[in-house]
């Protein structure tokens, strides 16, 4: 026994918990590291799994991956101090139940040392410790292309999900970024970066037809990243994800405008319900989320979820959706 | 992964009315043992066990696990703790001072636990101005009844759901404001922003953690305060509002299906921390006190002789021990009570009417003596009939010997 050994000041609490986290989010690019950490390394590996646990039954693959080469400027460092939010977002107002995030990172495989950066489907801290890991280059080459085909190469080929394997359910797949990927996958880089190689180069459209048979694919664009402003970009990226391609006015609210397209696709909430939790959180990320959300959810009235939900069949993401 | 779960768990209670070394007893366990995990299970705040390493450090653990300055060694806060959020803040500042930076990672809270608050605390302390039975202050017993009265007492899991939690905040306040008219608190939204980082920075957990936590490897449940103080067998009431036997740890290692041995632990000595029987009170027994004082809230520190009738019957209410620790064999009491001039065994009643009218003869009893001896363990052994597995003879992991009777048989202070 004893009597509150501890003081129990209530502003002290609130300071410490603020003040108390973990290592800096950027250490291992602070660090002075100049290639991908081997835990991100994608050459080798067979898939990278999303699995049932006891402790994480019914789990949900969401994958995020941005880009970090030069053209994004600020951007990607800001992401990787604001991602390690979303885990708690997304479950804190049960829009999913058992999340299981994999954080990633795209370059150009044309010209960088790291141009293809994964991690694991985790489903706790561990997720940020990959987050922390990951190297922002800053290179990419001068011609509005990144290599996102051969990231999403790796998520349709590499990756294993118990959501879709036992419940038919696809994953969620954000992309984060200011340029266009280049026109096909091409067989040799996947053969250096990721190890196999295929008979031939893919062409990107078939890429992104096989992708979304496994996950709900998203293009984020970011304000403040040197391309965001060129039209090309969203009409390059709605050509292959129809709508699915969200406009980001305020970083701060990534893992917001994140969280609540998974609500808005999961059927946990509509646009209105998910606002009004943003300020719940007391987040004022509710005007520039529900700008970048709105035409994912106007003028479709009442929600309509498509009837068949394995998501097998690719012509399934060209309907409607919610 | 067969190998380390086969080491067993082990489940560690103060026989006594608390303060018998339990911090210490858990400290040697992870510092030399295999156990990479601790378990509260019964108590909050208001526990005290004090632990203090080779090299000199001393830390007064309150909720992390009495293992946390062992690196690496978790903390997993069961739904049978009450937790008080504000506290464990300050707490976790000094074991970082001390070293342990990453105690708050280290730590797993189960979301069903229920939460003590400044409002809990403020009531606790308007209502013991009134009633003198030993109450630390902390606001633990009025956490305990609020939860079982009300679907509404706030909850570990609700620092996700601010409105949820405010919600729940205010309702409390407002009840006990009612009942014992305004207190001086902080206010609900001050409160909510410091539970809501709370949740932000600590891992909450659901039902399927502790049992994955159990068959990663070998854990020890460290429990509070003692088994004399037991909400139904103590001697009511003056008691605790917790269950301090053996039983919510074995409900937990129930429900997943494990097992584990059952240490008792106890001082070569008596001790009693406020009011309530003590039949071998001795003030005339002068012992050394590292940590423990009167408490403003709790009284005064008693010591007495060993009273092995009483520790008899805390065997007895809790289903027996397989092992003892017996701590302070550095200072052992002179003098063994094996039985009290009331001419009949005390056993624990069937309500706690009866345990109040065992509480009152208690209070009049004497006791009888037989000198301890040249060997108090092997004494106790002997009064108590179960076999002493670890000896403290100090503060430190490394003032203690483990091993039956035979091996440290005239084993002298390390």
């Amino acid at each position: 026994m004893g009597s509150g050994t501890w003081s129990t000041n209530v502003y002290d609490a609130a300071a410490r918990y603020r003040a108390a986290t973990g290592a800096s989010a950027f250490a291992y690019s602070d660090g002075g590291a100049t290639s991908t950490h081997d835990d991100l390394d994608p050459f080798g590996v067979t898939v990278r799994e999303s699995r049932d646990s006891d402790e994480h039954p019914e789990s949900l693959a969401l994958a995020v991956l941005f880009d970090v080469t030069g053209s994004m400027g600020n951007v990607p460092r800001t992401l990787q101090s604001k991602l390690p939010g979303l885990l708690g977002l997304l479950m804190r107002k049960g829009y999913v139940e058992n999340p299981q995030i994999l954080f990633g990172a795209v370059g150009d495989a044309t010209c960088d040392r790291a141009p293809l950066q994964v991690g694991q489907f985790e489903s706790d801290n561990r997720m940020d410790d990959h987050l922390g890991r990951i190297l922002l280059e800053g290179g990419g080459g001068g011609q509005m292309r990144e290599s996102y085909e051969l990231a999403m190469y790796f998520m349709a080929r590499h990756t294993a999900m118990d959501c879709l394997d036992k419940r038919g359910r696809r994953g969620y797949l954000f992309m984060i970024g200011d340029e266009l990927a280049y026109p096909k996958v091409k067989k040799r880089e996947i053969a250096k970066i990721i190890g196999g190689e295929p008979a031939e180069d893919i062409a990107l459209e078939s890429l992104i037809a096989e992708l979304k048979r496994k996950f709900d694919v998203y293009f984020i664009i970011p304000e403040g990243a040197y391309h965001s402003g060129d039209d090309r970009l969203p009409e390059f990226w709605r050509t292959h994800l129809g709508q699915n391609v969200i406009r980001l006015d305020d970083l701060d609210a990534v893992c917001e405008t994140i969280a609540l397209t998974v609500g808005l696709a999961e059927d946990a909430v509509d646009l209105d319900e998910g606002l009004s939790h943003l300020r719940e959180f007391g987040s004022d990320a509710g005007t520039s989320v529900s700008r970048a959300l709105a035409p994912l959810s106007s003028g479709r009235g009442a929600v309509t979820i498509s009837a068949a939900p394995t998501g097998l069949d690719p012509a399934d993401t060209e309907v409607t959706r919610l | 992964m067969t190998e380390r779960s086969s080491a067993e768990h082990v489940v560690v209670v103060d026989l006594g009315y608390g303060d018998a070394g339990k911090g210490t007893v858990v400290d040697r366990l992870c510092a030399r043992g295999p156990y990479a995990a601790v378990v509260r299970f019964n108590g909050g705040a208001q526990a005290a066990h004090n632990v203090v390493t080779t090299d000199g450090r001393h830390h007064t653990f309150a909720q992390f696990g009495s293992g946390t300055l062992t690196p690496g060694v978790t903390t997993h806060l069961s739904r049978f703790m009450l937790v008080d959020p504000l506290a464990l803040a300050a707490e976790a500042g000094h074991l970082t001072a001390l070293g342990a930076r990453d105690a708050l990672d280290r730590l797993t809270v189960d979301r069903d636990a229920p939460l003590t608050t400044p409002y809990h605390r403020a009531a606790n302390r308007a209502r013991a101005t009134a009633v003198a039975h030993g109450s630390c202050g902390m606001g633990i017993g009025e956490t305990a009844a609020y939860a079982l009265a009300s679907d509404e007492a706030p909850r570990v899991g609700d620092c996700h759901s601010p409105a949820r939690l405010r919600r729940r905040l205010t309702l409390l306040r407002d009840h006990l404001f009612d009942e014992l008219g305004p207190l001086g608190v902080p206010g609900v939204e001050e409160c909510a922003e410091a539970f809501g980082a709370f949740g932000e920075r600590v891992r909450i957990t659901g039902e399927g953690f502790l049992p994955g936590l159990l068959r990663a490897g070998p854990v020890v449940f460290e429990g509070a305060q003692g088994v004399l103080l037991d909400e139904r067998f103590g001697f009511h009431p003056y008691t605790t509002w917790s269950t301090t036997t053996f039983a919510n740890a074995l409900t937990l290692l129930g429900e997943a299906g494990a097992e584990a041995r059952r240490l008792g632990v106890l001082r070569a000595y008596q001790t009693r921390h406020g009011p309530g029987p003590f039949v071998t009170e001795d003030p005339l027994l002068d012992r050394p006190e590292r940590h423990n004082r009167r408490g403003r809230w709790q009284g005064a520190f008693r010591v007495g002789h060993l009273d092995a009738v009483a520790l008899r019957y805390a065997l007895e209410v809790c289903g027996g021990a397989d092992a003892l620790a017996v701590t302070h064999l550095d200072v052992p009491a002179p003098l063994l009570c094996h039985a009290y001039d009331l001419g009949a065994r005390i056993t624990p009643a069937a309500d706690l009417t009866g345990q109040a009218l065992l509480t009152d003869r208690l209070m009049s009893a004497r006791p009888r003596y037989v000198a301890t001896g040249e060997d108090p363990a092997g004494a106790i052994e002997d009064a108590l009939g179960v076999p002493v597995t670890l000896r403290s003879y100090g503060p430190t992991a490394a003032d203690k010997t483990t091993g039956d009777r035979a091996r440290t048989a005239g084993a002298v202070a390390v």
